[in-house]
């Protein structure tokens, strides 16, 4: 910006009132600086200088809340965490109270949305299984955030050897398809005997983690060499005081980004484990149990499977537009025009 | 004057009705296959073994062993025996059995059919060298044991007498051991088929209503049979011929017989059960073979042993609501189950004392089950489990749907313990591992009460999933083998029922139903007694 105010411009608006002895150039030069009289220099450029400088994240929650993305992501979110926390608030019908004699039926009074091929009121179940789909996303995030983080963070500060292990260690782990690599763990004896909710968490983050680690690992090595770290550490502060206080604290926007996209997709792992028949037992209300024992009924009765993929799909989405939003708010750079 | 004139009007409407007859049945490039030339093709699974008897045991081999030999019987419809190469099969004291076969049948290299083809391929199948899938079927003949343990090569309990007579000799009385012999496992082999089994599994020479055509068997597309010229029996082919063609999912085969590529489809998927009338219509059958489908609840779990035991698995019973279940899941494809065998078998009883316990009545079975409490507690806050696999066609379905009855009639809580694989499950099954009730059924060998009680729940038989033990059982058992004839034989069987009903080792849920549909070309397709349509009578159209 300043620069081009101080620019001359040659050319039009200052024809040659005297004559130019030598080559005199014919070419017109376009110039794009309006007029000074008509924007006041003071109006645009002037600094309130009273008032306190934003920090990085009251700038990011600025730029967050004025994103329509945002807003209904965070407004669907809110709702699915409602539900999973309180499903009693919005259905009075047991989802495992199943009377056969309503098998496959449509909407009736008090059901809103049919019943399944086993005669369960669908409107409860999806309700119902909000839970272990926000259960398993939400703890397989933070298990994730704290193993990789950790690993990532200890990895890119430290360097060196420490680098190296952890480095191909997450490799190894990275290497795995998500879905192939819980296929063969949910397999082993000590899972599939003691099958639950916990467990699927712990596969997914055995195989979630290295990601997590890697984008921490790059955040912290652009953060530990910035000045304010080495002014940090001249001023006597410890190598590891400098990675918590300063460092971390700086290499914290990527995480929270990719971590609340993955949040989606391990919400959809869950739900394909469920669908496969190895994630959580058949006895857990889910969606991901739903959509697999809905299958038998999609050529008569398509409606048992539309709802808890619906669901599914509504939540799974929210959280990944949660994601982009975030990423805008808390990545300038990646920001777009 | 009048009346003529009426005639003359009912001969022009049947005339023409004739005509329209004439050209609904015979349209098209079908019309020359009613003579029986039209070859049929029909669904099956690629066999796990080469076509041997005695080392095929599961319904894909089955079908095609089962049209290539001849044995001493076969079964018809309903499960009667109809002989194919006995002349006689006898006995004085059910023990020592007295064969006699036709003189004059050949394989279809030329062989003739003797004595000793039966009894080199007995000796065979028994041999525990050969490790044949079959092998348990000896197991009643004499000399077994020592054919098993690895030293003898033949049965000592066989005995060649002349080119078309043999002795069999049995570990005891046997009233219905003639029953057994249209079981693919005891046909009779040609020679050559010794000389290297492994390739005359591939390319057998056989005897049967059907020979395999040249390079007949290319694996995982297609099986091609050809009528055996030669063969004199029951089961004449009424066709020109059984290519069977191999499929993965009965999912695809549907799809095919929709479109007209397949012409018999012999089981249905499970997802078609609700369809399959609609999209066959006038061409689809569903008939009850023997086969039953049962709750185990094993004499292993404190909670089901003495009088509270017995109190709860009647209570069990008593909460399922069978018929229910039937017409919500299977779409009535099955038959509530009123006894503990099949009613297609001979001496076949619904009314036998103590099956009212297989009504339901969920007043009766909760006030049970609060009784059995009162003599000693249900544990609690625990699981009734209900162990199955999930990889066979609506076990999952049923079981759910079982589950959740129990839950709302008894107030306990109850869940499917779902197992991925079959064998899998007969693993825990074999380790006594289980926690609770399993799924269990059981598809006769043979059409004999004998064969749905003896295996099953006779003290340490090789099935007797609950482990069962009852000595007055047990004597009930050999008396009805030891019977001078097959229906006093049953009598016997049925009061051994009845010591069942008191027990309840297993709950009996329902009957097996096979379910079939045809395409347009062809017609005549009838399900046997043990499920299978009888591929011999289909015809062209």
């Amino acid at each position: 910006m300043p620069d081009t105010q101080h620019t001359t411009v040659p050319g039009a608006s200052e024809a040659p009132s005297t004559p130019r002895t030598g080559k005199i150039s014919k070419r017109r030069i376009e110039h794009f600086v309006a007029p000074l009289e008509e924007t006041p220099l003071q109006a645009v450029d002037s600094v309130r200088e009273d008032s306190e400088p934003l920090g990085f994240w009251a700038e990011s929650w600025r730029n967050l809340r004025r994103q329509p993305l945002f807003i209904v992501s965070s407004v669907l979110i809110v709702l699915v965490i409602l539900v999973a926390a309180f499903p009693q608030w919005f259905t009075s019908v047991d989802p495992r109270s199943c009377p056969l004699e309503f098998a496959r039926m449509g909407p009736q009074p008090g059901h809103p949305l049919g019943f399944t091929y086993q005669g369960c009121d669908i409107f409860a179940r999806v309700i119902y299984g909000a839970q272990s789909s926000v259960v398993v996303g939400l703890f397989t995030t933070i298990g994730v955030v704290l193993i990789g983080g950790v690993m990532g963070a200890l990895a890119g500060y430290y360097g060196g050897w420490l680098d190296a292990v952890l480095a191909r260690l997450g490799d190894i782990f990275f290497a795995l398809p998500l879905i192939l690599g819980a296929i063969v763990i949910m397999q082993l004896p000590a899972f599939r005997e003691s099958r639950s909710v916990w467990t699927v968490v712990m596969t997914l983050v055995i195989f979630g983690w290295p990601q997590v680690a890697r984008i921490t690992r790059g955040a912290v090595i652009e953060a530990r060499n910035a000045d304010y770290v080495t002014a940090a550490r001249s001023l006597g502060l410890s190598k590891f005081g400098a990675l918590v206080r300063h460092v971390l604290p700086n290499s914290l926007a990527p995480v929270i980004v990719v971590a609340s996209i993955s949040l989606g997709t391990y919400i959809v792992a869950e739900a394909t484990l469920s669908f496969l028949g190895i994630g959580l037992p058949a006895s857990v209300v889910s969606w991901g149990n739903d959509i697999s024992s809905a299958q038998i009924s999609v050529r008569n009765d398509p409606h048992i499977l539309f709802w808890p993929a619906l669901a599914l799909s509504i939540t799974v989405l929210s959280f990944i537009m949660l994601g982009d939003a975030l990423r805008d708010a808390l990545d300038p750079k990646s920001r777009k025009a | 004057m009048h009346m003529k004139r009426l005639l003359q009007g009912v001969s022009v409407t049947a005339a023409l009705a004739l005509g329209l007859t004439a050209c609904g049945g015979g349209d098209g490039d079908t019309a020359a296959a009613a003579d029986g030339s039209y070859v049929v093709t029909a669904h099956n699974t690629e066999p796990q073994n080469g076509l041997i008897p005695t080392n095929t045991n599961e319904v894909g081999g089955g079908r095609v062993v089962d049209l290539l030999y001849t044995g001493l019987y076969s079964y018809a419809e309903d499960g009667s025996l109809q002989p194919e190469l006995a002349e006689s099969v006898e006995s004085e004291d059910n023990i020592t059995w007295t064969v006699k076969i036709k003189p004059g049948t050949t394989f279809s290299n030329g062989e003739e059919v003797t004595a000793q083809s039966f009894v080199d391929a007995w000796n065979y199948g028994a041999d525990s060298d050969n490790a044949q899938k079959s092998q348990y079927f000896f197991e009643t003949i004499k000399g077994y044991e020592e054919s098993d343990a690895n030293g003898a090569d033949t049965l000592s309990g066989l005995t060649v007498v002349d080119d078309h007579t043999f002795t069999v000799e049995l570990q005891g009385p046997e009233s219905d051991f003639p029953m057994r012999l249209g079981y693919s496992a005891y046909m009779p082999l040609p020679t050559v088929a010794f000389e290297d089994m492994q390739a005359f599994g591939e390319a057998p020479v056989t005897n049967g209503p059907y020979t395999l055509a040249e390079n007949g068997w290319q694996h995982n597309v297609q099986i091609e049979l050809v009528p055996n010229e030669d063969y004199e029996g029951p089961r004449e082919p009424a066709n020109g011929g059984i290519t069977f063609k191999i499929y993965d999912s009965f999912e695809s085969a549907y799809a095919d017989l929709q479109s007209g590529n397949l012409d018999v489809l012999g089981e249905m998927p499970p997802n078609a059960l609700q369809n399959y009338q609609d999209d066959f219509p006038e061409r689809n059958t569903s008939r009850a073979y023997a086969g039953n489908a049962t709750m185990v609840i094993p004499g292993y779990l404190e909670e089901f042993q003495g009088e509270a035991g017995q109190l709860r698995r009647k209570a069990i019973s008593m909460a399922i609501d069978r018929q229910q279940i039937i017409d919500q899941i299977f779409f009535g494809t099955k038959e509530v189950a009123t006894e503990f065998t099949a009613p297609v078998i001979e001496g076949y009883n619904p009314d036998i004392p103590g099956s009212e316990v297989l009504e339901h009545n969920p007043e009766e079975a909760k006030k049970l089950w609060e009784q059995a409490n009162e003599i000693s507690p249900w544990p609690e806050g625990k699981v009734l489990k209900y162990t199955s696999n999930i990889d066979g066609a609506g076990n999952k379905e049923y079981i759910t749907a079982i589950v959740n009855q129990l839950r709302s009639n008894l107030g306990i809580e109850a869940e499917l313990d779902a197992v991925t694989t079959f064998k899998e499950m007969r693993d825990k099954v074999g380790q006594d591992a289980l926690e609770g009730l399993s799924r269990a059924g059981w598809q006769g060998d043979y059409p004999s009460l004998y064969n749905f009680l003896g295996p099953l729940y006779a003290t340490g038989a090789s099935s007797n999933d609950g482990r069962y033990s009852n000595p007055e059982f047990d004597a009930k058992l050999l008396e009805g083998l030891e019977a001078g004839s097959v229906e006093e034989g049953a009598a016997i069987f049925n009061e051994a029922q009845e010591i069942l009903f008191q027990d309840l080792p297993v709950v009996p849920l329902w009957y097996q139903a096979a379910q079939a549909a045809w395409s347009e070309n062809v017609d005549d397709v009838v399900l046997g007694w043990d499920g299978k349509p009888l591929y011999h009578q289909i015809t062209g159209k």
